[in-house]
């Protein structure tokens, strides 16, 4: 006999059971229908998302026609552990590149590429590792190889986001609100896992992933949030190619994704550092789950075919510093 | 689907009404409910469907052989397939990657390497609670416990979605019987219900993520950046962390499943009070530990053989525990470390308790839990290492939050606390009107619900294994 048996728990019939599901349904349509339609945003494309959406629709409309939702989330913003958003999302002016061609400037060059002096070493102190679920663990393995010099870093992924999908969380100004809490010298960006979201272009009209017209209207994002880490060449920003997938509908986002980070770095080689992954792990644009490390065959990716497992964060990781060595010391 | 989501608020309310609306027509509802569950597996990954339902068929096909022969030999050779069928699923998803790696690099030491491909296999959710629920299937069926289900209930105790993901892995001769007639619609415990979901929620998000987001995974990750205060302080966090998401995950499974009729057994009982090793997997994770005793350490023999054969047992039966968890060398030194504490504890026999005073007792086996939970969370054994090295680095505290301590108080606390007043008060919880409880519910889903990064809530620690 169970203890919800002997402490005569069972005294309810499963009709009070459906009551309270429709009490408890009715309260969280009326003080949270209004949050639906963004968990939808949060889920991967596919039927669970079109049904969710399909059901926040009208829960949207029910909350939106009276005050509770809104109340709710005002008395209840101070439990979020959300920091704070900084201005000039990717819908504010600028997010599009204007018409003027735009002149080129010493920023667009690395001196070294070109065989002039190199700037001198800043000592590095504090450095930002961020990006969506693909700078986790290489936030970690960063984290740990930095800290017997005693450089603070600050782990900040934010998972499932994507810079084609505001809905979530806005890169624009998520970037803006990190770079005025943190003001790190040096910025670690992995992100693309999660794009290919349709973006609206010049015209306002939304563009499908992933023709030439996406691609750009990828990239002036992409830029944006450059621009924003770089701090007017305060910051060096060190932005990660994403390693080819399994899957090939994904790789052929991600093949954009890559395309649009070369091109939105193009205005500050010698601020914005590209770290191309693709050749470290995917040789040839061509998936694998184990590269030669030292000699041996070793499991790079994890099962989803996306990420780096540990090992491959490693590597990772070790490109990385290559690279902020260039620019600092430690 | 995880519990505390969006997906799966919009999912139960639906199944619940139909699951009673079906109630009474069981070759009507028995269809459902397997279908319910299976939509809610097939969102982890449709694919992982295809093996649970084979799992199931296999599974089924030994009961029914071993039910049909009267040779008893034969009838333990079915079990025996079925069983390393069983395991070698297991082996395969869970254990593939550890043993061409791992495994691999100590042969390569002594010229032994394995001879398998490097692959990365997906692991299916859930696989190591439903692969263990089979096991007891055909077991108890072989030793007379249980009776053939038929294929739609087998299907049913295998994928019954509260259970399904994380457990508790409830028997066969526990669940089956509930499957025979249908669940009385005038019995339903519809106040332990919703309590227990209500504080399950408030154990998973409001607790067990802040400790981690706030203390846990900060210093577990890079523990080289952190002194003295902070490891500490993360060890004790750890300990509270893992006791709510999984106790907490466990409450939420207990509760949808009264909601809808059925019983579960109880899978955590005060663990932080224990006084010994064995009295903590008496409280600690209850329905893998009686599954470890009843299934492996005793079939291994038990404490039939004299001291040290008993010895032997409960050390590989630890061993394998620790190695259930997860595939990497930390586990397995986990489930030894507690196994030494076992077999300890046994030695010692009942000196330790009469001669050591209660409440030494307790503290030294909490903070030994606390220490094996350092080990249990560290990604590997320098990180282990690393991080004993900071508990022994004097620093500045930086992450000793009001918050953070109070959590941690009073997850462990409450443990402690004389049980009589704290189960009165969950008692009378429990028999308030339902829609009173509703209500509450209600507002503690918008409160734990507001303190949700925008990133969604994390997986259940438990979900990994």
């Amino acid at each position: 006999m169970s203890r919800f048996d002997r402490e005569g728990a069972r005294g309810y019939t499963a009709r009070d059971a459906v009551k309270a599901m429709v009490i408890i349904v009715g309260l969280l349509i009326l003080f949270a229908g209004g949050s639906i339609g963004s968990s939808a945003a949060r889920m991967d494309q596919g039927i669970g998302r079109d049904l969710v959406s399909a059901v926040g629709e009208p829960t949207e409309w029910v909350a939106d026609r009276l005050p509770l939702d809104e109340a709710e989330s005002e008395l209840t913003a101070g439990l979020s552990p959300d920091q704070e958003l900084g201005e000039g999302g990717f819908d504010a002016a600028g997010a599009v590149a204007g018409a003027r061609i735009p002149p080129i400037t010493p920023e667009a060059f690395d001196p070294v590429a070109i065989g002039a002096p190199a700037p001198p070493k800043r000592p590095l102190e504090t450095v930002l590792v961020t990006g969506d679920s693909l700078a986790t663990p290489l936030d970690t393995e960063l984290a740990r190889r930095l800290a017997p010099d005693g450089v603070r870093v600050i782990r900040d992924p934010h998972l499932a986001t994507g810079i084609s999908n505001p809905d979530l969380v806005d890169w624009g100004r998520l970037s803006a609100g990190q770079m005025r809490r943190d003001d790190p010298d040096a910025v670690v960006v992995f992100i693309g896992a999660n794009e290919g979201y349709a973006i609206p272009g010049p015209d306002g009209e939304e563009i499908e992933c992933c023709g030439t017209d996406y691609a750009a209207a990828y990239a002036n994002r992409v830029r944006q949030v450059m621009d924003t880490f770089r701090q007017g060449g305060e910051t060096k920003v060190y932005w990660l190619t994403v390693m080819t997938p399994r899957d090939r509908d994904a790789a052929m986002v991600i093949k954009m994704v890559n395309a649009a980070i070369e091109v939105a770095a193009e205005p500050w080689r010698s601020q914005v550092r590209v770290v191309d992954t693709v050749p470290i792990f995917t040789p040839g644009e061509r998936y694998r789950d184990a590269i030669d490390v030292d000699g041996t065959e070793t499991i790079v990716r994890e099962s989803d075919g996306i990420h780096l497992n540990e090992t491959g964060a490693g590597i990772a990781a070790d490109a990385v510093l290559e690279r902020i060595d260039q620019d600092f010391t430690r | 689907m995880l519990f505390p989501t969006i997906e799966f608020a919009i999912f139960f309310p639906i199944v619940l009404v139909l699951s009673w609306a079906l109630m009474s027509r069981q070759p009507l509802w028995k269809p459902f409910i397997v279908v319910a569950s299976y939509v809610f597996y097939a969102a982890a990954d449709p694919l992982f469907c295809l093996l649970l339902g084979g799992i199931t068929v296999g599974n089924q096909l030994a009961v029914w052989l071993i039910h049909r022969s009267d040779d008893e030999r034969r009838r333990k050779w079915i079990t025996g397939i079925a069983v390393a069928g069983d395991l070698l699923t297991l082996g395969v998803f869970k254990y593939y990657g550890f043993f061409v790696t791992d495994v691999d690099e100590v042969l390569d030491a002594v010229s032994l390497g394995l001879p398998f491909p490097l692959l990365t296999i997906a692991l299916p959710i859930g696989i190591s609670f439903f692969t263990f629920q089979a096991i007891t299937y055909v077991v108890d069926v072989k030793r007379g416990d249980a009776e053939p289900a038929s294929l739609i209930d087998a299907a049913i105790y295998l994928s019954f979605f509260p259970h399904l993901v994380a457990g508790p892995i409830v028997r066969a001769s526990e669940f089956l019987p509930q499957l025979q007639a249908p669940r009385d619609p005038n019995r339903v415990a519809v106040g332990a219900g919703l309590a227990l979901v209500a504080l399950g929620l408030i154990k998973k998000v409001a607790i067990a993520d802040t400790l981690a987001r706030e203390v846990v995974d900060p210093v577990f990750g890079v523990p080289e950046a952190y002194f003295t205060p902070d490891a500490i302080l993360a060890a004790y966090a750890y300990a509270a962390q893992i006791y709510c998401d999984f106790s907490g995950y466990t409450d939420i499974a207990i509760g949808l499943a009264l909601l809808l009729g059925f019983v579960f057994p109880q899978n955590f009982n005060s663990p932080y009070r224990a006084t010994g090793f064995r009295d903590f997997w008496r409280r600690w994770h209850m329905t893998l530990s009686r599954f470890l005793r009843d299934y492996l350490y005793i079939p291994l023999g038990g404490s039939r053989g004299g001291r040290l054969f008993t010895y032997r047992n409960l050390l590989i039966t630890m061993v394998l525990g620790g190695l259930w968890h997860g595939a990497a060398w930390t586990f397995v030194l986990w489930g030894a470390f507690h196994g030494v504490g076992l077999v300890s504890e046994h030695a010692l026999g009942g000196r330790i308790g009469r001669q050591t005073p209660a409440w030494l007792r307790w503290f030294a086996t909490f903070n030994l839990v606390c220490f094996g939970w350092i080990l249990f969370r560290s990604q590997d054994l320098d990180l282990f290492g690393t991080f004993l090295g900071r508990l022994v680095d004097p620093g500045p505290a930086t992450l000793w939050t009001v918050p953070v301590l109070l959590a941690i108080l009073v997850v462990i606390g409450m443990q402690v606390l004389p049980p009589r007043p704290v189960e009165r008060l969950q008692l009378r919880i429990e028999r308030l009107r339902p829609a009173l409880l509703a209500v509450a519910l209600a507002f503690v889903i918008l409160l734990v619900g507001a303190t949700v990064p925008s990133q969604g809530v994390p997986p259940f620690i438990y979900f990994q294994f």
